[in-house]
């Protein structure tokens, strides 16, 4: 298939891949070394150095992929964001590439976030992670009552209920976890449909494995689900065995064949 | 300590509330995740719901070496009797 125009664009953007991740890697530094201690010399209580300290990640995410697109290194689109960030909500997403999280973030500034626990043992990110109050993917109880906690308190908070990175072509399975929390105490549950096309940052391909033609990450929000509804009154398991399959079946339906 | 009839009573009321598991399956032999579908999320609703009848809960290091109704049942009777 031909791209006019766009002789060279693939090894371009073997470099500007390649360069992001330098970027992010020195980007994050810069965030944990000087920003945040900066950031923490500023006076204020605990959720307002947390709300600061999302607002700086966002920024910092939002400029990063500011910096992809302007190099050419991938499109975007988002439908529907207005709706997240909403007091309570839990916005879940599907997991198809490495920088999914760096999307949601970005364009959710307030969010908390539930991410990877080894992070916190991370020297560029762990004071970026406990600054910002996001939640350790444990996967005992804590995970749990960390995200069930932020909600209740009225923060939206992001999880990826797959647990791990989408494998294309296959059956999407979500662990019960973000439903469980659901059922705890989420106000309303909103999905975010993500597609990359072509696939890029999987789990299962190298980053250096530059796809033929710029990739397009397309975020769209769906419709809430009401947990309050989906739960009527049932014990909590069932209640997030109810969330749970109503989440798969939007997913199924909404992105078949993903 | 409470005898193990009594916690085995306690433990299969809570798998039928909770999980709608068939009352005669829950004997000190049947494994939690292979015989009865409980999973590590379910886990942490059946430890709750336990905490709420002995007022204490299992500590998740301890719940980690439980893997049957017998070894479940040994953990809430050290529980209860531990301080």
């Amino acid at each position: 298939m031909a791209h006019p125009g766009s002789a060279h664009a693939r090894p371009w953007r073997f470099l500007v891949t390649g360069f992001s991740f330098v970027l992010f890697g020195i980007g994050g530094a810069m965030l944990g070394s000087v920003a945040v201690p900066l950031l923490w010399l500023v006076p204020g209580s605990r959720s307002t150095r947390q709300r600061r300290m999302r607002r700086l990640v966002s920024a910092a995410f939002r400029a990063f992929v500011g910096v992809m697109h302007g190099l050419r290194g991938l499109d975007y689109d988002l439908s529907g964001f207005t709706r997240l960030g909403r007091p309570g909500q839990l916005i879940v997403a599907n997991h198809p590439s490495l920088i999914d999280v760096v999307f949601l973030i970005a364009f959710v500034p307030g969010a908390g976030c539930v991410v990877k626990s080894s992070l916190w043992r991370n020297p560029a990110m762990a004071l970026v992670v406990r600054g910002a109050g996001y939640v350790p993917n444990h996967p005992t109880d804590a995970m749990i009552d960390g995200a069930a906690a932020a909600l209740a308190e009225g923060q939206a908070v992001i999880m990826f209920p797959e647990g791990t990175r989408t494998r294309p072509g296959q059956p999407m399975h979500f662990h019960r976890g973000a439903a469980s929390v659901a059922a705890r105490t989420a106000r309303c549950v909103t999905p975010v449909f993500i597609t990359v096309s072509p696939t890029t940052l999987t789990k299962h391909e190298p980053w250096y494995r530059i796809p033929r033609s710029r990739p397009r990450f397309s975020l769209r929000v769906g419709d809430d689900l009401d947990p309050v509804a989906l739960s009527a009154g049932k014990p909590l398991p069932q209640a997030s065995r109810a969330i749970n399959a109503r989440l798969e079946s939007a997913y199924a339906s909404e992105l078949p064949g993903y | 300590m409470p005898d193990k009839k009594q916690v085995l009573e306690e433990v299969t009321a809570a798998l039928v509330e909770l999980f709608e598991v068939d009352a005669s399956r829950v004997t000190p032999e049947a494994r939690l995740y292979e015989d009865l579908e409980i999973d590590s999320i379910d886990a942490i609703d059946l430890i709750d719901r336990l905490r709420q009848v002995t007022g204490r809960k299992i500590p998740a290091e301890r719940f980690r070496s439980v893997r049957t109704i017998g070894d479940l049942i040994e953990a809430v009777q050290q529980l209860t009797t531990e301080g």
